[in-house]
């Protein structure tokens, strides 16, 4: 691809390009870099009081901890059975045009709807606890299983499976319209069972392509605050639910504390975002 | 489609329809006793009284006018960000390429809180100007991305040949790039309304619960109790994304994309 | 093993949303290689994909070794399908591929890339082995193709266009190799797919011919040049001439250029011969011709010139000899042993395609 193209004679048109990125990108980083400073006490609400190191000190503390990892487990798990799901819709009814649709519907949905539909569907007064009782199998709200609200997580991890997987089933859907099945035919000619077929054919090349979408949507959710904060529990906290609680503290202190949480989180995220890059370049090559 | 498939499709349809019906369903009424499975009550009274209806309207015109203003904004950001990168060395692209995708996997809550400090600073925080501000960010990012993919696949053959004719470089983009480009950018602002319309974490930390959207009623709504109206805030908020995404997948689909 | 390898009976396709060929019959014997030839969209592919099992058969059934295959799906038929563009697994290396086949079905890696190399040497790609496949030339692709196919013992070998995507000049190359390599294996059938005349005539035994309709004539490479069954055949076939004429039933073909001696009932028939049936030379004084015949121009080709000369209102095409300008008077010579008769279009469409293939 020619460098210069149509910009032949025009000064500005090297610089306008990081002008852009600049414009683009800057926001983000001027808003890590307050939180940065904000953490060590140069700006922000704690500036006048607080010592730079005490804010740094939750990263110490085991309920930091147990949030974190909290988060990254129920995180991991929804992606994975996003993933799953997408695959086998993907493969399934990839020659449905309806099914595509359906598979890429809840895109539609807010996460905060989609959270609260949760609640309504899945609490213990929700809809489908309302069918048990219809056909007999509980007789109080109580006798249906808790699955909101609590560390288990299964309506969280439920909703986030839910939001994600339209975005992976088109990832999906992409990367095995463009190949076709071509491939998928000759093995089968070749006496590859549907099995024998997706495990070895199928599968090693859709990962290649699905990869740094499967990353994306790890580090999305890693960060996001709407499904934890209607669905999660009180202990341990989700991550961004505490980074939110922390910020709005009326203790000075808290508040620096909630700039070291969203610095880590973003650390968390970079870290994925460079994987997810190397993970987009391997695969760039090669068919 | 074989019977496996057959199932696979109607598990799905349940999947995808049972939440939009749980709302539906809560919507309908604002009294919901167990075990009953439609709720009660005169809703539409709800919507007229002052307090609970005349929120919802204000919220969501809130919401409407915020996203309306990040998705031209943020459009224009990215467009000539996108435009100028288009052509760049490849070593560029994908560093620009990284550049936008900070704000858009950069966690809400974490670029809330540094740029709720930065609001702070400028006397901006706890307004509609700051909370747009912030929402600028992540949709100047997902926009920057999606035109970025629309110039890779740009004709840029045809601006050459405009240049050659004698077209002077406003001229071109008046009348080459602009209209070739029309439904994109409209694609493109859409993209970026989706983005505001949806936040939340965000309104939130910068907005200091002063400014309420839709989703920010949604939640206050739901911790005070009242089911009902967040479920009636709920489906309100998912309408517009609904049409929103079915353009948008008709656009891509005229451009051979995926739905 | 009696009985044909494979056999097709009253098969209908699907060609997209419509029927396609229907109440199609054919068979193939045991190691017999058949050519389907016919123009682009006439459904061939959707017949070798029928077969192959990668396609439903709305109606009859396809056998296979005297076994009943119609519901089987495709990895159950032992039959193998070679794509156009060869299908080569991108993820795997060259030796990867053609052992697939054989560790799919239960072989020890070690034992599988062992044949592999084997089949690989017989292919003569033995010393690319290890590399991916991604590098291959067309031609290379093409080899290791072939033998994955080989590797997997197939009863019935399907290609599907198998030398358009080569250059020009390696088709000849490629194709006699294949065909070698095809004698000397195991395969009781292969049916070759075709649009190209040459080719078909090239590799195959047998040449059914697939127009609009159904199979149009089923016959040996020779005879179906000299003697295409229909006027449609001959067309496609790219046969020149098609003259119109009236045969008297007394032995007796009457036509603009002469009378030429024809048994069979009488009747409207076509004559069709090539080019090279037709002799062209310079009219002289003592030539005495039914009609007055001129050239009307002249084409240069690799194989010879041939020119076209307009004669009784019709246009035929022979080859010159000596000097013929365009515009000139010439004589006309046909050499009637390679006339061949067919009936005009009008009969022919409305019944069954002439020439049901032998089954």
């Amino acid at each position: 691809m020619n460098a210069r193209g149509g910009t032949a004679g025009w000064p500005l048109a090297r610089v306008l390009p990081l002008v852009s990125v600049a414009l683009v990108a800057a926001p983000a980083l001027v808003g890590g870099a307050y939180s940065l400073a904000a953490s060590v006490g140069v700006v922000g609400a704690g500036a006048a009081d607080a010592a730079w190191s005490d804010g740094w000190r939750v990263l110490l503390t085991p309920e930091t901890w147990r949030s974190l990892a909290w988060t990254a487990i129920t995180s991991a798990i929804a992606t994975l059975i996003a993933l799953a799901t997408a695959v086998f819709i993907g493969v399934r009814l990839r020659s449905s045009p309806m099914g595509r649709w359906l598979a890429v519907a809840p895109i539609a949905v807010p996460h905060v709807a989609a959270a609260l539909a949760a609640i309504l569907l899945l609490g213990q007064s929700g809809l489908v606890s309302r069918l048990a009782v219809g056909v007999g199998l509980t007789s109080v709200p109580a006798d249906f299983p808790a699955l909101a609200y609590n560390a288990s997580a299964v309506a969280l991890i439920a909703t986030m499976a839910w939001k994600e997987f339209p975005f992976l089933a088109l990832t999906v859907l992409a990367v095995l319209d463009t190949r076709g099945s071509a491939l998928e035919e000759s093995a089968q000619t070749l006496g590859a069972t549907r099995i024998q077929a997706f495990r070895r054919i199928t599968w090693p090349l859709l990962w290649r392509g699905v990869a740094p979408a499967v990353i994306a949507v790890y580090a999305f959710l890693l960060g996001t605050y709407e499904m934890p904060a209607l669905l999660g529990p009180s202990d341990p906290v989700p991550f961004p639910v505490l980074t939110l609680e922390r910020s709005t503290d009326p203790d000075l202190q808290r508040r620096g504390e909630a700039h070291v949480l969203a610095l880590t989180a973003l650390a968390a995220t970079l870290a994925l975002v460079a994987v997810h890059q190397r993970l987009r370049a391997a695969s760039g090559d090669g068919d | 489609m074989d019977r496996t498939s057959r199932v696979v499709f109607a598990v799905l349809l349940i999947v995808v329809a049972a939440p939009a019906l749980a709302l539906v369903i809560r919507a309908l009424g604002p009294v919901w006793f167990f075990p009953n499975i439609v709720p009660s009550g005169n809703a539409v009274q709800r919507f007229t009284e002052d307090f609970g209806g005349g929120r919802l309207w204000r919220a969501a015109g809130t919401s409407v006018a915020l996203a309306t203003l990040t998705g031209a904004g943020g459009t224009v950001l990215a467009l000539i960000a996108a435009r100028s990168l288009a052509r760049a060395r490849r070593g560029l692209r994908h560093v620009a390429e990284a550049g936008a995708l900070l704000p858009v996997v950069m966690p809400p809550i974490a670029l809330g809180v540094g740029v709720h400090v930065l609001a702070l600073q400028l006397h901006v925080s706890g307004s509609l100007v700051g909370v747009l501000g912030a929402h600028l960010i992540p949709a100047a990012g997902y926009v920057t991305l999606y035109l970025l993919g629309v110039f890779s696949a740009y004709e840029w053959a045809l601006e050459d040949e405009a240049r050659t004719l004698g077209a002077g470089r406003v001229q071109v983009w008046t009348r080459v790039t602009l209209p070739l480009l029309r439904a994109r950018l409209a694609e493109a602002v859409l993209l970026g309304a989706l983005v505001s319309w949806g936040q939340l974490a965000l309104t939130l930390v910068v907005g200091g619960g002063a400014v309420r959207t839709l989703p920010v009623e949604l939640l206050a709504f739901l911790r005070s109790g009242d089911d009902h109206l967040a479920a009636v805030a709920a489906l309100l908020l998912s309408i517009p994304p609904a049409a929103g995404v079915a353009v948008l997948a008709r656009g891509m689909r005229s451009t051979g994309g995926v739905v | 093993m009696t009985g044909p390898a494979l056999e097709l009976r009253d098969a209908t396709v699907r060609f997209g949303s419509r029927d396609g060929l229907r109440d199609l019959s054919l068979a193939v014997d045991q190691e017999e290689r058949i050519a389907l030839l016919g123009p682009s969209g006439v459904g061939k592919t959707s017949v070798l994909r029928a077969i192959a099992g990668l396609e439903v058969l709305t109606a009859g059934t396809v056998r296979i070794q005297g076994r009943d295959v119609t519901g089987l799906p495709a990895e159950q038929r032992g039959v193998v399908y070679l794509h156009q563009v060869p299908s080569l697994f991108p993820h795997l290396s060259v030796v990867e591929n053609v052992a697939f086949p054989l560790e799919i079905r239960g072989t020890a890696r070690t034992s599988a890339r062992r044949q592999a190399l084997a089949m690989l040497e017989r292919v003569r790609m033995a010393e690319l082995a290890t590399r991916r496949v991604t590098s291959l030339s067309g031609g290379q692709r093409h080899r290791v193709a072939l033998a994955r196919a080989l590797a997997a013992d197939p009863a019935v070998l399907l290609l599907d266009e198998p030398f358009a995507a080569l250059d020009p000049e390696l088709r000849a190359d490629v194709r006699e190799s294949t065909l070698g390599l095809l004698s000397s294996s195991r395969i009781a059938a292969t049916v070759v797919v075709t649009h190209d005349v040459d080719e078909a005539t090239a590799v195959a035994d047998r040449v059914l011919v697939l127009l609009a309709g159904g199979i149009a004539q089923s016959a040996g490479p020779r005879e179906l040049l000299a003697r295409p069954a229909t006027l449609a055949v001959a067309q496609f076939l790219g046969i020149p001439n098609a003259l119109p004429g009236q045969r008297d039933g007394r032995g007796r073909f009457a036509s603009p250029l002469g009378t030429i001696p024809a048994a069979g009932p009488a009747g409207q028939m076509v004559a069709v011969f090539r080019s090279d049936a037709l002799r062209i030379r310079p009219a002289t004084a003592s030539d005495q011709q039914t009609a007055d015949a001129r050239v009307i121009g002249v084409r240069h080709r690799i194989s010879g010139t041939v020119a076209r000369v307009s004669v009784a209102g019709l246009t035929v095409e022979g080859i010159p000899d000596g000097a013929c300008p365009v515009g000139g008077s010439v004589a006309l010579e046909l050499r009637v042993a390679d006339v061949h008769l067919v009936e005009p279009p009008q009969r022919a469409e409305s019944g069954p395609p002439v020439g049901r293939p032998r089954v």
